[in-house]
């Protein structure tokens, strides 16, 4: 039986800034790795470090393994030490690498001996095996965050805490670090708590999604229900949804409905939950959901519902795909790889034919 | 010129004929101010610590008091201790006036505020988020404390240099309360300035050589402890 290994409930944290946290409602099961994005500021860090018990909360409830650690009487030192955190700074101390990563076995009273495998394994994993006798001092960003990586992993916690590990780290670095993290995460199933306002590493590694925004959980989920069934037209964005349309419901049919989209003549069709007709609602296509056909394609051909001629009006390049941009009377997005663009002839001014799956077509109510 | 060189000359004759006296000022001066600042490495090391590494309301006042403290004159510290120690005075049942241990709760005074000065202010330049590091590995308040105060080794040790360099040369205060009584409390500076009093120059130079060989015999031991860098855990444990 999968068990929960944090569960927070009305859990408050007042700042004299003004700024407040506050977490309704938000759990991790064993073994699962639960990604919190958001924009800069928004808490994330905050809430680590509440789990962390590096801040006491005004109010609300942590438990961890089962157990209540909030309040008063609870042995703070001894939580902390059946977890491991990451900060976005390395936090090295002045000492060698090698003592670095000790560090809190030797403040958990456990010996050298007890984690000399997964050190051999770490150091290797992590590149690191050649830097143990140096300061950190003398180490690049990147090579001192793994440092910072392995003295957490090292202690094999119940729950791991990483607080936008990748943040300060230069690009190239970064993805390589991102790979060999991710990695040891999948390889080493350890509970994960990973704060990223990267959606991509969030879309890459996440089991469970918490978007936090202004200090609170806009919304917390399986990753796919998040990525495609935002639950506000901020996360829509914030999950990387391009094309955002505003429209209204004039037909629900077999749980499909049909939406006009202002004077344009292609209405759009997106499986539902019953509405009411003449609902105001947005519609969220996702770029990957897109597909470009060459205009001698028959619409009737493909069982997408959702068929749009329309020209493409600007082509970007965001290195592993191409995004593309086609008015159809609005504007929808479609990510393609580069492939594909040579193989259809694409470029800008060229007429093309879409489809979206209704399936695929996301809708929440209310207009921008 | 000549008497520079005959108190060179001196110097040499005094360390190494086995003067008895020398030996007994040398061995004294280095008992009081080694003891008065392994004490005050005890007050002024964690004071610098708890004052540096936390919030309070009056850290202000706390902090400009300690600075204040660095720069106490010795004769200030001198009457302080004497006014304390004297026979009429609040502990002067203790009976410890004109002795050793009157002269190292001077220096004690003098070299606290100086530890604890240059403490707090090393402490203040580390990142404070080490300190939240160090909590989530683990550590309770005194490890936390003991890693900060590694991390703040360099400046540290100087901050000991600084308090011992503070007493050992200091004359004012040890004359006051120590008395410079011959074979009792007479130490290196108050012989120093004995000598130069009845025109023996050549011997207070003599004096004054030996001074500066003990300061630089000590503050290289200091800072061959601060240079030094930990390798033991890797030596022992990585093959």
């Amino acid at each position: 039986m999968v068990s929960k290994i944090l569960e927070i409930t009305g859990l408050e944290k007042k700042y004299n800034s003004g700024f407040s946290l506050k977490v309704d409602h938000l759990n991790t099961e064993e073994n699962s790795i639960l990604v919190m994005i958001g924009p800069n500021g928004s808490g994330k860090s905050t809430l680590i470090k509440l789990i962390n018990l590096l801040e006491s909360p005004e109010r609300g409830s942590i438990y961890f393994n089962g157990k209540l650690i909030t309040g008063s009487g609870v042995d703070k030192i001894a939580v902390r030490k059946e977890m491991a955190t990451v900060f976005q700074e390395p936090l090295l101390f002045n000492t060698s690498v090698y003592n670095n990563i000790l560090m809190g076995i030797q403040l958990r009273g456990k010996t050298i001996s007890d984690c000399k495998e997964i050190f051999y394994y770490l150091a290797d994993k992590l590149k690191i095996k050649n830097l143990l006798r140096r300061n950190p001092a003398s180490l690049s960003g990147g090579e001192q965050q793994r440092v910072a990586l392995a003295r957490a992993l090292v202690l094999e916690p119940k729950l791991l805490l990483l607080d936008e590990p990748l943040a300060n780290i230069d690009q190239q670095s970064r993805e390589e670090l991102r790979n060999d993290l991710f990695d040891i995460l999948r390889t080493a199933g350890r509970s994960t708590i990973y704060v990223t306002h990267d959606r991509n590493e969030a879309m890459i590694i996440a089991d469970l999604i918490a978007v936090v925004n202004e200090g609170r959980i806009e919304q917390f989920g399986l990753k796919d229900e998040v990525f495609r069934k935002p639950a506000s037209e901020f996360i829509a964005k914030f999950v990387g949804i391009e094309t955002l349309i505003e429209g209204i419901v004039t037909e629900y049919r077999d749980n499909v409905c049909r939406i006009k989209i202002g004077s344009s003549k292609n209405d759009i069709y997106a499986v539902s939950a019953p509405v009411d007709h003449g609902t105001k609602v947005t519609i969220a296509i996702r770029p990957e959901d897109v597909i470009l056909y060459n205009i001698e394609m028959n619409p009737e051909s493909s069982s997408a519902m959702n068929s749009f001629m329309g020209e493409i009006t600007e082509i970007q390049d965001l290195g592993i795909f191409k995004k593309v941009e086609i008015d159809c009377g609005f504007s929808l997005v479609s990510f393609v790889t580069r492939n594909s663009i040579d193989r259809l002839g694409l470029e800008t001014g060229k007429k093309v034919l879409s489809s979206v799956k209704a399936s695929s077509v996301h809708i929440f109510r209310g207009s921008r | 010129m000549e008497i520079i060189w005959q108190g060179i000359k001196s110097a040499f004759f005094l360390i190494f004929s086995g003067n008895k006296e020398i030996y007994e000022i040398i061995l004294l001066t280095l008992k009081v101010s080694g003891i008065a600042v392994i004490i005050s490495m005890v007050l002024g090391l964690p004071i610098g610590l708890l004052v540096g590494l936390n919030n309070f309301k009056s850290k202000r006042f706390v902090i400009t008091i300690i600075n204040t403290g660095m720069g106490l004159p010795p004769v200030a510290a001198g009457l302080f201790i004497s006014l304390m120690l004297w026979r009429s005075g609040p502990l002067g049942i203790m009976g410890i006036m004109y002795t050793p241990s009157a002269m190292i709760i001077a220096q004690v005074l003098i070299a606290s505020p100086i530890i604890a000065g240059v403490t707090l202010a090393a402490v203040q330049q580390i990142n404070p988020k080490l300190k939240l590091q160090a909590l989530s590995l683990g550590a309770n308040r005194i490890q936390v404390l003991w890693i900060l105060l590694k991390e703040a080794k360099l400046p540290a040790l100087a901050a000991v240099m600084a308090g011992f360099g503070g007493v050992i040369s200091e004359v004012g205060a040890v004359m006051m309360v120590g008395g410079n009584l011959k074979g009792q409390t007479r130490v290196l500076t108050t012989a120093i300035v004995q000598n130069v009093r009845m025109g023996s120059f050549d011997i207070a130079i003599a004096l004054v050589i030996i001074l500066l060989l003990l300061t630089f015999l000590v503050n290289l031991f200091l800072t061959l402890i601060q240079q030094k860098e930990n390798k033991t855990w890797y030596q022992r444990f990585w093959k």
